[in-house]
């Protein structure tokens, strides 16, 4: 019974959110297509973390997503919708090889990697002139579906509806159970027979794969990108506060934290234009602090009466 | 181990240097200068990380905090930054202090992932609290003496920038004569080693911590305020240095003080190699990367086969 009113709730939620663009207009609509980039990476990005490994190379894999789908349509002369699925499988296939190599690390090694990924591919991508457009960045001929703004949400929402559907399928499946034994204790996982390595990579390339076609989809609806913004440390910032806000371990809570933040960053932006993300960094430093379980966690806790 | 270590380093590096100096001296003496920066502010995040084991993820940000203090006062009081890193150092080793209690003391039983994040926050904290303040427009103060040069034959280069490598050879014997000679230190020391069997002998554990961090905080802000002789500052000027940092360290080995020395000279020396070509200069910020994943994943695979 409780499962089904939450699949209702699911439905209604998504019905309403494809019927948007209806009642909206273009700001809004605007505010929403960011807000529903940054849910997407703040899901995929808590996906990888229920298997204990903090990654802090979002940015890295969104800039490699919206450069390899700019690339393929100014350099291939790609078509800009098959661009999309192209760099997603492109990103997907890097995030593999890079996989082999970085996953071997851990903790704070697998962190610090990640994080440093993001500047090579910047710095790769800054000093290719001729290929990439260096500093400059790319301009695309056009914006996909001629910049009409509801296809573009449209297009944005097709994403994420993937990515919380992996998600979704993450918390279901033998996947989940692999993922939570990992974190918990990698020694006793692997004496249970849990394949770490082969789980980590399943984890690591799926979640990437995301991340790159949420920076394909980015890139295709603003029509250029530069190495700066396209590896934007926000990027990787604020989906890391709006996962750690809502609630980690779980699909609802960066979606949670998503909405909130992501509207309040809007407003904030506009009343302080420089270093309104300085509430982010309090986000995070007391979050951890006070309610490490977001406030998911902290809704269940109330509701069940017990620590979660 | 760690000694057989840093003399095959050393040997390496000594064989490099030579047929380096006979090539192309200024790229090596702009790669000692650099392995100086590098160096002093690697090693106070090394002590952080030997002794308290968390990785400060703002330890760029500390100093680029103590670079805007030191801006302050010296614009304030004409006051010259070496003298000026006397309070500067003492302010920060209280902010380290109060960072300490308030922030990491809390997340020291946590698991290592919230101790990663409150650092990254804390990182995040600092540089927009900076971009909020200042804005992110860039600030400099000249000093006559930074322009210093010397004329050796038809060679001609700075010599302000060996202060750095002073500095950096100062922090390493000071460090070594405070953990080894000095009960405090000897007390970090075994903390350190373990922090339990520390506990049990009767050594403040907590106070310990709270000593070591903030030391290292009042050396980084001391680093902070020397670096404005030399650079402009800006909100994110300190980022780059905790991810060098952290990369020197693990390239030492967490622990080893000494070691960062040496590995700073080899990051200082590849990035000036680099940059002394027209068409290789835009990569010179890569050698870095390169260094830490080689050398991280190196670390990983050798300490899987031992």
């Amino acid at each position: 019974m409780k499962r089904n009113t939450l699949y209702l709730a699911a439905a209604a939620a998504a019905v309403l959110a494809a019927a948007l663009p209806a009642f909206l207009g273009a700001y809004p609509l605007n505010v929403a297509r960011s807000v529903m980039t940054y849910m997407a990476l703040a899901v995929s990005w808590d996906m990888l973390l229920r298997s204990g490994q903090i990654s802090f190379g979002i940015a890295g894999l969104f800039g490699l997503g919206s450069y390899a789908s700019a690339l393929l349509v100014l350099r291939a002369g790609m078509d800009p919708a098959m661009s999309l699925v192209f760099a997603t499988l492109f990103t997907g296939a890097l995030a593999f090889t890079i996989g082999f190599a970085v996953l071997r690390l851990r903790a704070m090694y697998f962190s610090i990697t990640t994080l440093a990924l993001a500047e090579i591919f910047r710095i790769v991508l800054h000093n290719l002139h001729d290929f990439s457009g260096g500093p400059e960045g790319v301009v695309l001929p056009g914006v996909i579906f001629g910049g009409d703004t509801r296809a573009l949400y449209w297009l944005c929402l097709g994403g994420l509806a993937i990515t919380l559907g992996v998600s979704w399928y993450f918390e279901k499946s033998k996947l989940h159970l692999a993922l939570t034994a990992i974190r918990n204790d990698e020694t006793s996982a692997r004496s249970s027979g849990v394949d770490i390595f082969r789980y980590l990579l399943i984890a690591f390339t799926i979640t990437s794969t995301l991340q790159g076609m949420m920076g394909a989809i980015q890139v295709q609806s603003y029509g250029f990108t530069t190495p700066e913004t396209a590896f934007d440390a926000n990027f990787t910032l604020l989906p890391l506060a709006m996962a750690l806000l809502g609630g980690i371990h779980s699909t609802l809570g960066p979606m949670a934290g998503a909405v909130l933040l992501g509207i309040a960053s809007e407003w904030l932006k506009l009343k302080i234009p420089y270093g309104h993300l300085v509430v982010y960094g309090i986000i995070i430093v007391l979050v951890i602090l006070l309610m490490p379980r977001g406030l998911v966690g902290l809704a269940r806790k109330r509701r069940t009466g017990r620590g979660a | 181990m760690a000694n057989k270590r840093n003399w095959t380093v050393a040997l390496a590096l000594g064989a490099a240097v030579i047929g380096i100096l006979v090539w192309r001296p200024t790229v090596l003496i702009y790669g000692l200068q650099a392995a100086g920066i590098y160096a002093s502010i690697a090693i106070p995040m090394g002590l952080i990380l030997g002794i308290v084991h968390i990785v400060n993820l703002a330890h760029g940000e500390f100093m680029m905090a103590a670079s805007y203090l030191t801006y302050m006062v010296c614009r304030a009081t004409g006051m010259d930054p070496f003298l000026a890193l006397v309070p500067v150092a003492a302010v920060t080793a209280a902010f380290g202090f109060g960072i300490y209690k308030l922030t990491i003391r809390q997340a020291l039983k946590a698991p290592e992932l919230n101790q990663l994040i409150l650092t990254f926050g804390l990182a995040i904290l600092l540089t927009q609290a900076a971009n909020l303040a200042f804005t992110s427009q860039t600030r400099k103060i000249s000093f006559d003496y930074v322009s210093a040069s010397v004329d050796i034959g038809e060679l001609s280069f700075g010599i302000y920038n060996f202060v750095f490598v002073a500095i950096a050879v100062a922090m390493v014997v000071g460090l070594r004569l405070f953990l080894t000679r000095t009960t405090t230190g000897k007390a970090a020391l075994a903390v350190g080693q373990n922090p339990r069997g520390a506990a049990i002998v009767g050594i403040d554990v907590d106070r310990t911590y709270a000593l070591v961090f903030s030391l290292a905080s009042a050396l980084v802000g001391m680093m902070g305020a020397v670096f404005i002789t030399r650079s402009s500052i800006f909100p994110a000027v300190g980022s780059p240095f905790t991810m060098k940092s952290f990369c020197l360290i693990a390239m030492a080995g967490v622990g080893n003080i000494p070691g960062i020395l040496a590995s700073s000279v080899l990051l200082g020396v590849s990035e000036n190699f680099l940059k002394a070509f027209r068409g290789t200069r835009g990569w010179a910020d890569i050698v870095f990367f390169v260094l830490i994943i080689t050398v991280i994943l190196g670390r990983s695979i050798r300490g899987k086969k031992a």
